[in-house]
């Protein structure tokens, strides 16, 4: 019995040792308290894929969000920023938004980058109520389901077509076109896009051939699209495939008006840097560093010399998103509800141009973003669509092999 | 009828390199009796063997055989007499297992030591033509067929004509004959892997100015060799050369009369039926 009630004392002084410590310790806090306060230190989630094949991509994001949580300190937003890796995978992405919803206690949350993660969270940030911002995930489905608190920063998939359709039709008048793309669900998707649109635009589609990627031999299909004598060809496709693509049609001779090419492999420095056959390319994109956008240029320099590599439209989108959702949660204390309401109401402007969120032809919250075609003139991208932001004439048609 | 000659040009053209990459695979198993799984990865070091010595050294692709070839052969010679000796009297599945093993091996090495970036050969004759009758003919392509069948002329001369060669078919035919004949099988064995490997390689070398290069493009080369095999008749080398003919001409054809997204439906579709009607293959009663 007694060793018993020895320890229970022992045990009972501790605890009012570790009481009077705790007590101190909230006087402190609280005599420190005004100066946080006047930091403002806001807590905010970000999902990204770190790992997992997504992760170059991710990288960039995540190199974006590092440059906008110094650009928040100095303007005096202490950003406290909780990362999360989805590793690409949805399910992954969902038990990090209910992490950061129901544990961490963020006031919005920034990601995820693939659009099948960010469609998963939307969900949860609407159950949660979350305020979410995606920055870069381009399934158009993400805001099209009223989600009053899901965000999205850049142009849906099928505003890649669009914007290339729009810019050709101005510079000529193209009466049929081509279709080539890779038959998997980003080439298929952004395809029937490009299709439907043209179809509204009043162009004869002629050829649709669906490819399966990382043959090397397409020399066929051209052949038979050359036959057809398309005034415009669309390709989607990735990385190393569009330089394929090109030089098997330089190859067997295909000469339409122009080329367009959506995403992934159109837009690469090593693309470009195949000049033989990228010049006059026109592809579409939702950020370069050479376009007129208040800190475009800027953001491209620093991210160069911090991270010894080009900037791309994913950084940019980032950088962008954080920047919006630092300053918004920052002067809203917090609040998860005002954050979303000021979210709703405000304007922006900086690296992505004007950020406004809207309702309109069914999307909830989506920024009109206006998505920039570029041309590729000898090795480099300039931006030639739309004309506000235009820096070079376009070469149109094209001028030949 | 222009499309038609047109496409069945670039088969024939792209059915060549097929063609290489199947004979290579066709030797080894007709002398050993071995499976060789890894062989897409062997034409994959040919490929980075390619680059590195096109962007270090300067050298032109197709010039680049002559270091290509006996480096990939001493590559395969080695394979040889480290590992494959070791499961020559094995359980197939055993040998199966090992190419496989090695195969995840190489490329993985492959991919530590140059990422797994894609990389560009870019010739001044990457995208050029020549023209023929009227038909558009890719250079590199065109190069690659010549040297292509320079090569399996030597190798033919070489199993026909030459002492060597006769006791490597001789192993084919019959091990256990070929040995109490006084020919030295493990000799041949290394030989012939060796061989085999070197042609994987070249080919390598060959589609590189015109494809491109990353760690597990060998994959899809894998299966692509083994279907050409098991078309021409596993072991025959002159199989091996029509199969790969006839794979390049049917993707070629499907591309542009049915679809580019089914082409590859045809080609398996095709082999289907070789292996209901003639289980053999087509040149499969003789071998070599």
């Amino acid at each position: 019995m007694r060793p018993d009630a020895k320890k229970a004392r022992r045990i009972s002084s501790r605890a009012k040792k570790a009481t009077f410590f705790n007590i101190v310790g909230l006087l402190t806090l609280g005599l420190l308290f005004p100066a946080a306060s006047l930091a403002q230190t806001v807590k905010i989630g970000v999902i990204n894929s770190v790992t997992g094949p997504e992760a170059p991509i991710g990288e960039n994001l995540g190199n974006g969000i590092k440059l906008a949580e110094e650009d928040l300190a100095k303007e005096g937003i202490k950003a406290n920023l909780v990362w999360e890796d989805d590793t690409g995978k949805p399910q992954i992405a969902m038990s990090a938004m209910e992490k950061l919803a129901t544990r961490d206690g963020v006031a919005g949350v920034v990601g995820p980058y693939t659009s099948a993660s960010a469609n998963a969270v939307a969900k949860l940030a609407q159950r949660y109520h979350v305020p979410l911002l995606v920055p870069a995930a381009a399934k158009e489905e993400i805001t099209r389901q009223a989600y009053q608190w899901v965000y999205r920063l850049n142009a849906p998939a099928n505003i890649y077509a669009q914007v290339l359709l729009d810019a050709v039709t101005e510079f000529g008048k193209p009466k049929t076109i081509a279709f080539i793309y890779e038959n998997t669900d980003f080439g298929t998707s952004t395809a029937d896009a490009g299709k439907k649109y043209a179809e509204k635009k009043g162009i004869k589609i002629v050829a649709d051939e669906s490819y399966s990627k990382g043959s090397p031999d397409y020399r066929s299909t051209l052949t038979k699209v050359k036959s057809f004598n398309p005034d415009l060809v669309f390709m989607v496709s990735y990385v190393v495939d569009a330089v394929l693509l090109m030089r098997q049609a330089k190859e067997v001779g295909l000469r339409p008006q122009a080329f367009l090419g959506g995403g992934a492999g159109f837009t690469t420095a090593q693309f470009a840097s195949e000049k033989d056959i990228s010049n006059s390319v026109l592809t579409s994109t939702q950020w370069s560093d050479d376009v007129k956008w208040p800190g475009a240029a800027e953001f491209g320099q620093r991210y160069r010399a911090k991270f010894g590599k080009e900037a791309t439209y994913h950084a940019a989108c980032a950088y962008a998103a954080m920047m919006i959702m630092g300053e918004t949660a920052a002067k809203q204390g917090g609040d998860r509800k005002k954050v979303r309401e000021a979210l709703a109401s405000g304007k922006w402007n900086g690296i992505m141009g004007e950020v406004k969120f809207e309702n309109y032809d069914g999307y909830t919250n989506q920024n009109k973003h206006p998505m920039l075609v570029l041309q590729i003139q000898r090795g480099n991208y300039i931006a030639v669509y739309p004309p506000q932001f235009a820096t070079a004439k376009p070469v149109f048609p094209f001028p030949g092999w | 009828m222009r499309v038609l000659l047109q496409s069945a040009a670039s088969g024939i053209l792209i059915g060549g390199v097929y063609a290489l990459v199947g004979i290579g695979l066709t030797i080894i198993y007709g002398v050993m009796r071995v499976i060789n799984f890894a062989h897409g990865e062997l034409l994959m070091i040919g490929m980075y063997l390619t680059w590195i010595i096109f962007t270090w050294l300067g050298v032109d692709p197709f010039v680049s055989i002559v270091f290509v070839i006996p480096l990939t052969f001493l590559f395969g010679a080695f394979l040889q007499t480290t590992l494959i000796n070791r499961v020559l009297n094995a359980l197939p599945q055993n040998q199966i297992l090992l190419t496989i093993g090695l195969g995840l091996i190489v490329s993985n090495v492959v991919m530590l030591i140059f990422t797994s970036d894609y990389k560009i050969i870019t010739t001044g004759y990457s995208s050029s033509t020549l023209n023929f009758a009227g038909l558009r003919l890719s250079t590199p392509l065109a190069i690659s067929l010549a040297i292509t069948t320079v090569i399996t002329t030597i190798l033919y001369l070489f199993l026909l004509k030459t002492d060597t060669g006769q006791a490597i078919r001789a192993t084919a035919q019959d091990r256990d004959a070929a040995q109490l004949m006084g020919i030295n099988v493990k000799r041949m064995s290394v030989l012939a892997f060796g061989i085999g490997t070197a042609l994987a390689g070249t080919a390598g070398s060959l589609i590189s100015p015109t494809y491109y290069i990353f760690p597990q493009v060998g994959g899809a080369f894998t299966l692509k060799a083994f279907v050409i095999v098991v078309l021409g008749g596993m072991g025959s080398v002159v199989g091996a050369t029509l199969g790969g003919i006839i794979i390049g001409v049917t993707e070629s054809l499907a591309a542009v009369y049915i679809s580019s997204g089914m082409k590859e439906v045809f080609v398996y579709v095709l082999f289907l039926l070789v292996l209901l009607f003639k289980p053999s293959g087509l040149l499969g009663s003789s071998r070599m």
